[in-house]
């Protein structure tokens, strides 16, 4: 039983681990798409009159495409299986046709959300499609695979009784709840409002006006891409990876002592959040201080 | 600054909508009793109906912000309200799934609980992520657009909202918010796959319909068709939910709050019409 408890803690600390990762490459993939809300923002612009180079794949919100692609690549790994093909070339192979789907997706809903643009004289690139559609590409393949092999380990060697596919649809949507729900605060209003203030909302009356020059000529979605991977992409690696870890951990070493274990464990690890959360909340209201002296009504 | 809640718009009920709903669900609950009785699968039905409706209730308590909060225009999380609600209501339903899977069954209780604090962890960690990020990346303090004071903490919010804005992050009465919505969810979620793998896809029920002949080869598929109707259902409920909404919400000391009874009247007659045909397709 010790044996398969430490062998459990060494699947549970693998699968958050690629959850880390599918994390960051989700929010860097979605934030070069502008597949999170901020796509608001790239679509608003050129009916304010603010023509940009900013690529906007975002006919779906990142949960259901997550879902989707996921899911996809988990059936495609999980009948690669029973053919008895390899586990690792059944994972990439998976992982590779469902990056396929994902660029055919990427290069329709660039072409579909720009071209409804055309009456504010919005052109399409057709060196942005070319350039960046392979680098969400690349970035989707990484968030795919990694998600589809955490999903198998789940299922090979946890035990986890959902199917692969199954187990795909529950964690490409996760995946995509926690990349967009971290991720998007980040690309939306610290890259896309780089020119408002730091340390305030983007006022309503700023709408639209995104930045579109960078150092060097004009900004496109690759530099959104390097900017957000700094920390956007690291937050929501480290958000879904606990989820992930936490969510394991607190069924494999507990689950064997008594069954209400992992529930009450799960119970004290909310606790422990919402703590955290509260000092976070009162660390940033005495730090930073009020934006004006005193209440008005 | 004033604090100018949205109008709440909509909270009345619509009675003869609601009267047609009711009278469906009656009706299919009525079928139902006719044709199997007070068995084992016409409770999995009012499971099925109960596990909607809390999907459809904890769904209110989501704070979700959409595109504004992307911005910092607006409080709660940045994305939309039935992807949120299902990102978390599906993590509580895998923790779910698999303690039904224990050997021997740990029975409804555990796997219910186990469900419902898998999505409230999930909420947990992705709420405080919201405002790690929020005040560590952006510099920005949490403040609630709907309320002076947080109901919770009694801190006041006005002085804390950013000019030209309706507020920023998480108040610590969204965080709570998110953490019920999440324990809803995945009890709801739970509840609805239990019922249908307990009671509906029961392995004499699967082998009939199917024709297999050793009873162990229909587990997977029991345990597939469960989770997938279980998944199913909940989408339907969070995006009628969510519909009912209408964009975003802050938490439950929004008004839109009050909006929930006609959520939960339209979640449990849709579960209704989806479990009778998640029942039908063995159980008929």
């Amino acid at each position: 039983m010790v044996e398969n408890i430490v062998l459990g803690i060494g699947l549970t600390a693998m699968a958050g681990a690629l959850a880390t990762v599918a994390g960051a490459a989700e929010d860097t993939e979605s934030d070069i798409g502008s597949q999170g809300d901020p796509n608001s923002q790239v679509q608003l612009a050129p009916q304010m009159g603010y023509v940009h180079r900013i690529f906007n794949k975002a006919i779906a919100g990142e949960p259901p495409a997550y879902g989707l692609w996921v899911a996809l690549g988990a059936g495609i790994t999980g009948a690669l299986l029973a053919m008895g093909v390899n586990v690792i070339l059944a994972l990439i192979i998976g992982a590779v046709l469902t990056t396929l789907v994902q660029g055919v997706y990427a290069t329709t809903a660039y072409l579909g959300r720009i071209a409804s643009l055309a009456k504010f004289g919005q052109p399409v690139y057709v060196d942005i499609l070319k350039s960046m559609t392979t680098v969400t590409m690349a970035h989707a393949f990484i968030a795919i695979f990694t998600t589809v092999a955490m999903c198998y380990l789940m299922n090979a060697a946890l035990g986890h009784p959902f199917p692969l596919a199954l187990l795909g649809v529950v964690w490409g949507i996760a995946l995509g709840a926690a990349g967009s729900a971290t991720g998007n605060p980040f690309y939306g209003k610290e890259r896309q409002y780089q020119n408002q203030k730091f340390g305030a909302g983007v006022p309503v009356a700023a709408s639209g006006n995104i930045v579109r020059y960078a150092e060097a000529g004009e900004r496109n979605s690759l530099d959104n891409g390097w900017f957000t991977s700094k920390l956007g992409g690291p937050a929501s690696g480290v958000c879904f990876g606990l989820i992930v870890f936490l969510e394991l951990w607190r069924t494999v070493v507990f689950e064997q002592t008594w069954v209400w274990a992992p529930i009450f464990v799960g119970l004290i690890l909310v606790i422990v959040f919402a703590i955290l959360d509260r000092y976070i909340e009162t660390w940033a209201r005495a730090t930073y201080g009020p934006y004006v002296k005193e209440a008005s009504s | 600054m004033t604090v100018t809640p949205k109008p709440a718009g909509g909270v009345g009920m619509d009675w003869t909508s609601m009267g047609i709903g009711i009278l469906i669900m009656i009706a299919i609950i009525g079928g139902a009793y006719i044709m199997f009785g007070a068995t084992s699968v016409f409770y999995a039905l009012i499971g099925i109906i109960v596990g909607g409706a809390l999907i459809g209730f904890g769904v209110h308590f989501v704070p979700v912000g959409g595109a504004p909060a992307a911005m910092g225009q607006a409080p709660g999380i940045a994305t939309g309200v039935a992807m949120l609600a299902g990102g978390a209501g599906l993590a509580g339903l895998f923790g779910g799934a698999w303690a039904a899977a224990m050997v021997p069954s740990p029975g409804i209780w555990v796997v219910c609980m186990a469900g419902a604090v898998g999505g409230a962890l999930m909420m947990a960690i992705t709420c405080m992520f919201v405002n790690v990020i929020y005040v560590y990346a952006m510099g920005i303090p949490a403040a609630s657009g709907k309320v002076k004071t947080d109901p919770i903490t009694g801190d006041t919010q006005t002085e804390y909202k950013s000019q030209g804005t309706e507020g920023h992050g998480l108040p610590f009465v969204s965080f709570v918010g998110g953490v019920i919505g999440g324990f809803l969810g995945g009890l709801g979620g739970t509840l609805i796959y239990y019922m249908l793998l307990e009671n509906v896809y029961t392995d004499k029920a699967l082998s009939d319909a199917l024709g297999a002949s050793a009873l162990a080869n229909v587990t997977p598929i029991a345990v597939s068709l469960a989770g997938m109707f279980a998944i199913g259902l909940f989408l339907v409920n969070a995006v009628l939910a969510a519909y009912n909404i209408t964009g975003t919400i802050e938490g439950p000391h929004d008004p839109k709050f009050a909006r929930w009874p006609r959520a939960v009247v339209a979640t449990a007659v849709a579960s209704a019409v989806c479990g009778i045909v998640a029942i039908g397709i063995v159980a008929v």
